[in-house]
């Protein structure tokens, strides 16, 4: 109470303050009233109409079952990670570790990283229908998919993988090459290490735009409602399924009821990460 | 103290939101009517500017005049959310996706309905084609296509609220094997997929597979060998013929004109609704005087 | 030997998106210049009149459509995101921090499509009330939705950034300060969000990428109407919008033309791109 008190009177001596923090308290207010009512809209319009027939395993027009939408949704976000994460956390090594500052390779790969990230997913969309899925004949295949999905979430990986590198103090480096590690040794067995929350939380982010993809993904991983048997098959993933049921009008109930379960999925990566982090955190100090 | 500002600011919001939400006011004909269009190039609004004529001669060649003013949506959910929710709208839609959020117009006296359509009285529908390529050989596409042109799979047209075609022959279960992709307008995908349903339980030796994407993409698909046929819901091109694309009709679709339930209009000239939809006609006063 | 060999590795990975960005110019410039020329660049850029079946290409109300609405988003979602970051770092008690990071998290990862309908339910019907209330007229579908869309779309965005930029800060600053006397307010806006300004600008930016290149909401709230917008409560079409709209359907010197119109808004991008980094160099050598 008197802590409050205390604040009180300082804000009455400094009422520019006062006025301040009045106005980050109503932004974000308003923040957060935003992200109440959407979630409450999403959730009273679909959970009436979350039914176990959705989860069918075969989608029928009479189920319209978001199953094999969900399971093309798993596989597409691994199969783009397992693509992009690594050329993602090399080349931010290459950055960070092995580059001098002042190259002028480093400023073009840091101005074509920024291009990337402002690139609209409707340009990669064009692209990987030009390039994936016309001029190599892969099709419209989960792995076009895939492969577009990599290219967009290259520079979020890379981007946040450098933080959590730059983040690393150098002591930690000069210790390790005190101790007569080799670079490579330090690298990998150093720094990586302490950066890996910070890398995490980029895959994170890159988890996310790639579950809510959807106009990268129409014109390249094609719509077809079956779980597929392999990555040259097209599959749709969960956004695309909710587009698609909404665009004719038909199936608006089904598709607030995917966005539920698009919400969960978020909600339960996000978690699942945090979790992780915190372990990993944990375990090193 | 905290807790009171949060509370007091927090009702203001709601306030602030149930006044902007809570006005449902009469029907007032003086207001500006809004125009909802679909997109250059969909064939909705390719069918729906020719029947209606809203179209401009220049070099013997008609024009498509659909006003500027008006709103623009590449689906068919939008159109009518927008309809259902603005009581001054118009727009127009594909029958199949007609339900009771928005109300029909008819057409110079005429209600939209199937035998309305098939006698021709009722003038505004067009054509879901399936596109081939010429020259190639698959016989669970061809196997496919027979039954799509079948009695069973008229039917299946028919209950999906698209008018089949006229005399067609039963359909004979074939020994197929071999996999067929379709794929292009998602207008024609929602009918298509019940087609293929229906084709799976009679015929399980062939594999038909689905995309949903849109015409132009289907021709396109069929023309590099991505699907084996394509829809499209507008009529095949010169030069899409020209790449050997052999286009086939499936069905007739009616496009209903929609507007507010509100709305106390219950029917328009066909001139009107082109008045309308050039730009002339601002408000519903003119459209009725 | 081996550190040689991964050194070469990671300057591979550092190339792919070199690359990336090569194969994406060369398909776009192939792909999109031949319409532009046979368009001629000036009545393409410079065109009030976009009917494709008349052979009309002119993108200007486009390009105009995708500065206001950007612009907008900024002038909504910048201050909010800022203050709101502020807000996380420094004012958050931590009992609610947990929940309240990952509700931002979560609005990151909603699909645009989910944001269009919200606009298209909730937004449109407010902003029309309002418009006509107000006898602006407008049907709910237009600039200021837009705007108000995208502001909200690219919060998660500006949060994220702008909050760890903030918490980078070393606790000295702030503490320092303080001991000199400023209130809370004082230390943080005045010390150490001007320490945090680049990853500030840098969340800014990528919030404005986002706006710009936002697609599937944007087409559901904006009304896309291809002509010189006429009021904030009138409709707009973007760049973006202009292609996802049409693209399904178009067909020859019209399919040209909108990948021609991806073309400007790649170029568009670049430009805010390099504009940024020089910005930030000067910054540095100042």
């Amino acid at each position: 109470m008197d802590n409050l008190k205390q604040k009180l009177s300082a804000y009455k001596k400094h009422p520019g303050s006062l006025v301040v923090m009045l106005l980050v308290m109503f932004a974000s207010l308003i923040t957060f009233l935003v992200l109440f009512f959407l979630v409450i809209y999403i959730l009273a319009k679909g959970i009436p109409h979350l039914k176990p027939s959705l989860f069918s395993f075969t989608y029928t027009s009479e189920n319209v079952s978001l199953m094999p939408a969900l399971i093309n949704t798993i596989i597409m976000t691994l199969l783009s990670l397992l693509i992009a994460v690594p050329f993602g956390i090399f080349s931010a090594i290459y950055l960070i570790e092995y580059a001098s500052k002042k190259n002028k390779f480093v400023s073009i790969i840091r101005i074509t990283t920024e291009t990337l990230t402002g690139i609209p997913s409707i340009i990669y969309g064009l692209f990987g229908m030009l390039f994936f899925v016309t001029k190599l004949q892969w099709g419209f295949s989960i792995l076009a998919g895939a492969f577009t999905l990599a290219i967009m979430i290259l520079p979020l990986i890379m981007k946040t993988t450098e933080e959590a590198l730059k983040s690393v103090p150098d002591s930690f480096r000069e210790g390790s090459f005190g101790l007569g590690a080799g670079k490579l040794r330090t690298v990998f067995r150093i720094v990586l290490p302490s950066a890996i929350p910070g890398i995490l939380a980029g895959i994170i982010l890159a988890v996310g735009r790639i579950v809510g993809e959807t106009a990268a993904l129409i014109y390249t991983a094609g719509t077809v409602t079956k779980i597929p048997k392999g990555v040259m098959e097209s599959g749709r993933t969960l956004a695309v399924h909710m587009y698609n049921l909404s665009s004719e009008g038909l199936y608006m109930d089904q598709a607030y009821a995917t966005a539920v379960v698009l919400l969960v999925l978020v909600l339960g990566i996000n978690t699942l990460s945090g979790f992780i982090a915190k372990k990993l955190t944990k375990e090193r100090s | 103290m905290k807790r009171k500002t949060y509370l007091i600011i927090s009702l203001l919001i709601a306030l602030v939101f149930l006044s902007g939400c809570g006005q449902s006011e009469k029907f007032d004909s003086s207001n500006d009517i809004t125009i909802v269009s679909r997109e250059e190039g969909s064939g909705t609004r390719g069918a729906f500017v020719e029947l209606l004529n809203v179209v401009q001669k220049k070099k013997n060649k008609d024009i498509d005049m659909i006003t500027l003013e008006a709103q623009i949506t590449n689906s068919t959910a939008v159109t009518m959310t927008t309809v259902a929710e603005d009581e001054y709208a118009i727009g127009y839609i594909s029958l199949g996706s007609m339900n009771s959020q928005v109300k029909a117009l008819e057409v110079d006296g005429v209600p939209i309905s199937e035998a309305n359509i098939v006698s021709g009285d009722y003038k505004i529908s067009r054509p879901f084609n399936i596109v081939t390529k010429e020259g190639t050989e698959n016989p669970a596409r061809e196997d496919f296509i027979r039954f799509v042109l079948s009695e069973q799979g008229q039917k299946v047209v028919g209950e999906a609220g698209y008018i089949p075609l006229k005399d067609t022959v039963p359909y004979k279960p074939q020994t197929v094997k071999g996999k067929v992709v379709v794929g292009g307008s998602s207008s024609v995908a929602p009918v298509m997929e019940k087609m293929i349903e229906a084709y799976q339980r009679v015929n399980k030796g062939a594999q038909v597979e689905l995309q949903a994407t849109d015409s132009t993409t289907g021709a396109t698909a069929v023309t590099e060998g991505g699907y084996d046929i394509g829809m499209l819901s507008r009529e095949v091109k010169d030069s899409e013929k020209k790449q050997g694309l052999v286009p086939q009709v499936m069905a007739i679709d009616g496009i209903a004109i929609i507007v507010n339930q509100l709305n106390d209009i219950d029917g328009l000239s066909s001139d009107a609704i082109r008045e309308v939809y050039l730009g002339n006609d601002l408000t519903w006063d003119e459209v009725m005087k | 030997m081996k550190e040689k060999i991964m050194k070469g590795v990671f300057l591979f990975a550092a190339c792919a998106s070199i690359l990336a960005v090569g194969l994406i110019c060369y398909f776009l410039l192939v792909n999109g210049i031949p319409g532009m020329a046979k368009i001629g660049v000036g009545k393409f850029l410079g065109g009030k009149i976009w009917r494709p079946n008349n052979d009309e290409f002119g993108i200007l109300p486009m390009i105009v459509g995708s500065l206001y609405v950007t612009a907008g988003a900024i002038i909504f979602g910048v201050p909010i995101g800022i203050l709101t970051s502020v807000f996380m770092a420094k004012y958050c008690p931590k009992t609610i921090y947990r929940p309240l990071k990952t509700a931002i998290e979560l609005l990151s990862g909603i699909p645009s499509v989910v944001y269009g309908f919200f606009g298209l339910v909730v937004l449109v019907p407010f902003v029309r009330n309002v418009g006509r209330s107000l006898g602006l007229g407008g049907n709910g579908s237009s600039i200021f939705t837009a705007s108000l869309l995208l502001g909200m779309m690219i919060l998660p965005t500006i949060i994220g950034v702008t909050e760890s930029a903030i918490r980078a800060v070393p606790a000295a600053y702030y503490e320092g300060a303080l001991a000199l006397g400023a209130t809370h307010e004082g230390a943080v806006f005045k010390v150490v969000l001007p320490a945090a300004k680049s990853g500030v600008v840098a969340g800014v930016v990528l919030g404005i990428g986002r706006a710009i290149g936002e697609t599937m909401a944007v087409i559901m709230v904006a009304g896309n109407q291809a002509r010189l917008p006429n009021g904030i409560f009138r409709g707009i079409r973007t760049l973006t919008a202009n292609i996802v709209l049409e693209m399904g359907y178009a067909t020859d010197l019209h399919r040209e033309a909108l990948i021609a119109t991806g073309v400007v808004l790649f170029v568009f991008i670049l430009a805010i791109n390099v504009s940024v980094s020089l910005l930030n160099r000067r910054g540095q050598n100042g």
